[in-house]
């Protein structure tokens, strides 16, 4: 009896941290270089990379918005990057994903405390204003949206890089 | 490893179990252990000025210099008499661990007054929702003790961005960014914008605060606050507000006492039409002549960078912006100072490795400025530069994660 309620925590604790879409999202540190490694690993793929931060009022009424956004379009590969300001919270930063349903997007977080240095291998003209959203086409074009994007925008934007394959 | 140790199938399953366990602890771990290492800004994690991530300072009517920092997750204040070289044992503000407004425009307010008296504030973020808090102190015996800390408000909506200053008669005004009439707005059914920038004033040099009262509704709500007295009892906040549009340019007020605060001047039409954390506010000095030297960031459609302009007529209308700095080298955090001999202005310069402070200096009223040079580099994260005077001389305050604490003159020797 004991050995199943054990194995029933262990369970319980196994279906927390397992890597399914419900679980909750893996941050992936965002140090130097990483930028470069994004752009390699979705050369090829129209790719949404979204700037954000949990003390960001506007960033809290744009990241569910996105989350509805991915759902409706598996073929954009979307990356959210929380460049909010160290100390950053991975916690919070989590929690926040897994409820605008974000978790299965390709989640970064900054992890080095020279953010200056980190934006400007991103953007040299970014002095750290969030939410920032930049598109990036499958050719590699990079469009930037300061501020809050429109989603109208942003499906104008989806539905060219449909119309480029076909 | 662990499957070995297991026998059976439950045992196999909870073998794997335990596995996954082990492989998302040890993935903390290590996400902690490099957080640790390069994830702060700080140097260390101790209470210490070297720990630092943000230090204010001051100077007090005899010549010390007072410093308040932010390390460890607490609030420090310490004091030198030879112009840096050494400080006091530090005296520590806060005793429990607050989750301090670590945003890159928050760091503690430090005034002191004619009899000594030291004026604290500072901000945290007081729950999950990352809501904040303006709490104020106060020592009226060199710092061997502070009062209990109080919130400068009773409202429990969110504030933040708090700035703290001291007229030449003693007056303590505060002003802040204040979230409260978003509820009465969204009840309402009405779409709430920004933040309110709100005000208090204390006539017994920071015991007490007055009632706080609203200057101007709908401001931005996530950049530091620019405040100067255009004389004793007129407080002068510039500010980073939302016009129509969602415009986020800069604009002034000035008050007719400290209870009244005067009409919205715009500072520049920049054009910033953006919804967005721009994290990146004003700087305010008054001359004794009266004129306004306002320095900012915007990354408007009329122009984008950091600018300079002066208003000979408190206030009511601003110079043509002059832009500040090296574009390709990313200027941002203008300080700008009335000093004893010039107005001084600094800033940050970044190519990619390496940050520096630069430095341009006016003896014509803002009228002209000297070429810019550089004079303070670090290779790590570091701190807005600040410029602090005590009558005498301006010196520049920059606390950088590599090199600790830089506190020097600007000028050469008198």
């Amino acid at each position: 009896m004991k050995r199943q309620f054990l194995a029933g925590v262990f369970l319980v604790a196994f279906l927390l941290s397992a890597p399914a879409s419900e679980a909750p999202p893996q941050l992936k540190p965002f140090g130097r270089g990483s930028w470069q490694d994004v752009l390699r690993s979705h050369a090829g793929h129209p790719t949404i990379v979204h700037f954000w931060g949990v003390t960001c009022g506007p960033c809290k009424v744009e990241l569910p918005l996105l989350g509805e956004f991915m759902k409706d379009h598996p073929a954009i590969d979307v990356v959210t990057v929380s460049a909010d300001f160290v100390p950053d919270l991975p916690g919070a930063t989590r929690s926040m994903l897994e409820k605008s349903g974000l978790s299965a997007a390709e989640n970064w977080i900054f992890s080095d405390g020279f953010v200056e240095r980190l934006r400007f291998e991103i953007d040299p003209g970014w002095q750290g204003d969030i939410p920032r959203t930049m598109l990036i086409s499958r050719e590699g074009t990079i469009t930037t949206i300061e501020g809050s994007a429109e989603m109208a925008d942003v499906e104008r934007w989806s539905d060219q890089q449909r119309a480029a394959t076909k | 490893m662990i499957n070995l140790l297991n026998r059976g199938g439950k045992a196999m399953l909870r073998g794997k179990i335990l596995t996954a366990i082990a492989f998302a602890l040890w993935q903390t771990a290590a996400y902690g252990q490099m957080n640790h290492q390069h994830g702060s800004e700080a140097a260390c994690e101790e209470t210490i000025l070297r720990c630092a991530s943000k230090v204010t300072p001051t100077f007090g009517p005899d010549g010390t210099l007072w410093l308040a920092w932010m390390a460890g997750g607490q609030i420090s204040v310490a004091s030198s008499k030879d112009a840096g070289h050494s400080f006091s044992a530090p005296t520590q503000v806060t005793k429990e661990r607050l989750n301090l407004d670590w945003g890159p425009d928050a760091r503690p307010k430090i005034v002191v007054d004619r009899k000594g008296g030291i004026a604290l504030a500072f901000s945290i973020f007081r729950d999950k929702a990352f809501n904040g808090q303006v709490l104020y102190t106060r020592s009226a015996d060199g710092v061997k003790s502070f009062s209990e800390l109080r919130p400068i408000t009773p409202s429990n909506e969110s504030q933040r961005f708090e700035a703290l200053a001291l007229d030449a008669e003693g007056l303590v005004f505060a002003a802040w960014l204040d979230k409260r009439n978003r509820v009465p707005a969204q009840q309402s059914g009405q779409k709430y914008e920004g933040a309110g920038l709100f005000f208090a004033a204390s006539n017994d040099g920071g015991v007490t605060y007055s009632e706080a009262r609203l200057a101007q509704d709908n401001t931005c709500e996530c950049c530091r606050l620019g405040l100067a007295f255009a004389g004793p009892g007129r407080p002068v906040v510039v500010f980073r507000n939302i016009f129509e549009g969602g415009v986020r340019d800069h604009a002034v007020i000035t008050f007719a006492d400290p209870a009244t605060p005067g009409e919205v001047h715009r500072v520049s039409r920049d054009d910033w039409q953006i919804n967005a954390c721009p994290h990146h506010g004003p700087s305010l000095s008054i001359s004794p002549t009266g004129t306004y030297h306002v320095a900012w960031y915007t990354n408007g459609k009329v122009r984008k960078g950091l600018f300079y302009a002066r208003s000979r007529d408190g206030g009511t209308t601003f110079s043509t912006p002059v832009p500040i700095g090296q574009p390709e080298r990313n200027p941002t955090r203008p300080y700008v100072m009335v000093g004893p001999r010039e107005t001084a202005m600094v800033w940050k310069e970044f190519d990619g490795e390496k940050t520096t402070v630069n430095l341009m200096t006016s003896h014509d009223d803002g009228e002209t400025w000297s070429t810019p040079k550089t004079i303070s580099s670090t290779m790590d994260t570091s701190d807005h530069p600040l410029l602090v005077s005590d009558g005498r001389r301006t010196y520049l305050s920059w606390m950088t994660k590599a090199d600790g604490y830089r506190f020097e003159s600007i000028e050469d020797e008198p």
